[in-house]
């Protein structure tokens, strides 16, 4: 199925964003204490679909929910009464402006745990029910190295509707998946010119190559998987883990972290069962009933987050849990970047052989 | 403000003279102008070590973990690192004679957007406390430095009931509860923190509004009269939540109530909250 490419300017861009947004539930950017969530809007002026990739978190949240009721129970003297929680705010029919490629692309890396053993049922609702509009970025940030993963940025097809602020002014959008194109047809009609693929392709290619020429870090993933498989023992993981605090909020603000825990609140005989997110960087994570903790210290913790991105994930699922984003290296209150750890590492497995 | 050459000479005399195990410092991330900390323990590496106004991090917290814990340490402390090492001496989560503090007459270090931090500019201790030896000229004179209550709070406090409520319960809700804030604090060393028993719990775990604010509540009275002011806690927030307006405002009430308190500047110093003296006021209690 061929998909169409539009042309427009600014303000048709703008007026097709105000038109979803009149028509659909609609998530973007917005920015609270300096930093930008996705949360639902009603106008354009309240959110910045092109917020700055370093301030913004991830849209995991809006399929993977920071919090999700599980169910409710009532304990009476018969037994306990287990009940469904209410309707799922997020499976209705909806729309993200301003998702990062990076960010579409975690959700395809996600699919695949999430229709491996068991079937999330709630995740796949929101994904059918989500239409993504992602504007393809200008320049790469300090700590962005999304080109050198296993994916096509330039062609990534996670997203529904590609929008390119090309070199020559013009916008172009392009629908990638049928939903794109249903949602492009049915908001944009007068104000932009339908071109074709080939009309389209020299002036989204000049933005792509731009794009590109930007990043600063550079990687052979496909060096680093096979160098990581060798080293599970290697000493150079308690090297670089050593200023690690175990804060967490890597895998808090990571796009493709999916651990989480289950806790209830209870008032009484009543009480909400809880799924939340949780880290592998915590000390209790691997803690069992008996008092065992496998991942006793932080660099075994460390260890497992970097084989779990580049080594246990690649193997089982065929590709990197990790999109290249940078969001970790920039929450990390002590900067630690993980291309710093995984390409030191995997030099040093490079040194010993 | 760096003292990047002469960190880097003291390292590398104590590694020679067998005093120290590990070298607590910062070194340059190698992607943009932010810094690393850094735990040195092969004296080749001292070469790595800078700092300038961007060594922001306050190292006391590495002090709590595995790497340093019962090994002779070398550290560098600003003002308000000093005083957190201040308090983890006189909670005796360290031992002052395996420590060899490098303690620095700072001149205020810069956030993210290259400006002075806030809490720098409101500094009242800029010069360490504890120090095997001072790098740098005393910035504080002779008392010169009065005590100025937190534009924040004052601002804060001037608005309505209803207007702050609303206020912080938007801080809540954007809370993620990944308890970044919690970790990269020096003072919140407890082994297992209440708020994360699997057992007895007595706060939700889930990230809720209401949990948030339970934790952050809880986490900020455990630090009242203790926290120093580093901001740590802020720079770990991935939210960017105003963390400091919990801390400020216990700090001012304290201040002002018990004999103009200030946590970890004088050494053996209890705290507030753990001390008794006839002036404290008793005009709260029914």
């Amino acid at each position: 199925m061929s998909f169409t490419t539009f042309v427009t300017d600014k303000a048709g861009l703008q007026k097709f964003y105000e038109a979803v947004m009149a028509s659909r539930e609609t998530y973007a950017p917005v920015e609270k204490f300096g930093k930008f969530d996705f949360k639902r809007v009603a106008r354009l002026s309240e959110c910045d679909p092109v917020s700055p990739i370093a301030k913004t978190l991830s849209i995991k949240p809006l399929f993977f929910p920071r919090t999700a009721k599980v169910m409710k129970y009532v304990a009476t003297s018969a037994g306990t009464d287990v009940s469904e929680v209410d309707e799922d705010p997020l499976a209705v029919k909806r729309v993200i402006l301003g998702a990062k490629h990076c960010d579409a692309r975690s959700l395809q890396v996600l699919d695949k745990v999430y229709n491996w053993d068991y079937i999330d049922t709630d995740y796949q609702k929101r994904r059918e029910n989500t239409v993504i509009i992602s504007t393809r970025c200008d320049k790469a940030d300090t700590h962005c190295f999304c080109t050198s993963l296993d994916y096509d940025v330039e062609n990534l097809d996670a997203l529904d509707v590609l929008v390119v602020n090309g070199a020559d002014g013009k916008t172009y959008l392009e629908a990638r998946t049928a939903k794109g194109e249903a949602l492009l047809g049915e908001t944009f009609t007068s104000d932009a010119v339908r071109v074709t693929k080939e009309e389209a392709a020299p002036e989204m290619k000049k933005q792509y190559d731009a794009f590109a020429a930007s990043f600063r870090l550079k990687m052979d993933y496909k060096e680093v998987n096979a160098k990581l498989a060798k080293i599970f023992d290697t000493p150079e993981f308690e090297n670089v883990s050593g200023n690690c605090v175990s804060c967490n909020t890597c895998a808090f603000v990571c796009p493709t972290c999916h651990c989480f825990k289950i806790s209830d609140e209870k008032v009484k005989d009543t009480g909400v069962r809880y799924k939340s997110y949780d880290s592998c960087n915590n000390g209790y994570f691997t803690l069992m009933a008996g008092g065992h903790n496998p991942r006793p210290v932080k660099y075994r913790r460390w260890r497992q987050r970097a084989m779990h991105k580049f080594v246990y994930y690649k193997e089982r699922f065929g590709e990197n849990l990790c999109v290249g984003c940078g969001k970790c290296t920039i929450s990390c209150p002590v900067n630690i970047s993980i291309f710093e750890v995984v390409s030191q590492v995997s030099a040093a497995a490079g040194n010993r052989q | 403000m760096n003292y990047t050459k002469q960190i880097q000479d003291i390292a590398a005399k104590l590694f020679a003279e067998g005093k120290i195990d590990v070298f607590v410092g910062y070194r340059m991330n190698g992607f943009d102008e932010n810094q690393v900390p850094v735990l040195i323990t092969d004296p080749q590496d001292v070469s790595k070590l800078v700092f300038t106004d961007k060594s922001v991090f306050n190292l006391v917290n590495y002090l709590k973990t595995d790497h340093t814990r019962r090994k002779r340490v070398g550290i560098v402390v600003k003002g308000c690192d000093s005083r957190s090492l201040n308090l983890m001496l006189t909670e005796s989560q360290v031992k002052r004679e395996n420590l060899y503090v490098v303690g620095i007459c700072c001149e205020g270090v810069v956030d993210d957007a290259g400006e002075k931090m806030q809490n720098c500019t409101d500094c009242m201790v800029p010069d360490a406390v504890v120090s095997d030896e001072m790098l740098g000229t005393a910035v504080s004179g002779s008392g010169t430095l009065t005590y100025k209550k937190n534009a924040d709070i004052v601002a804060l406090a001037e608005k309505p009931l209803t207007e702050r409520a609303a206020y912080f319960e938007e801080v809540f809700e954007n809370c993620i509860r990944c308890n970044a804030c919690r970790h990269s604090c020096p003072l919140c060393y407890c082994a297992k923190c209440c708020i994360d028993q699997e057992t007895a719990t007595l706060y939700n775990g889930a990230n809720t509004t209401s949990a948030a604010f339970h934790a952050l509540m809880t986490w900020s009275l455990h630090l009242a009269g203790r926290c120093v002011d580093c901001r740590n806690c802020e720079k770990a927030c991935p939210s960017h939540l105003p963390l400091h307006l919990l801390h400020k405002q216990n700090e001012s009430v304290i201040y002002e109530n018990f004999q103009e308190h200030l946590a970890g500047v004088i050494p053996e110093d209890r705290g507030a909250f753990y001390k008794y003296s006839l002036k404290d006021p008793d005009d709260f209690i029914m």
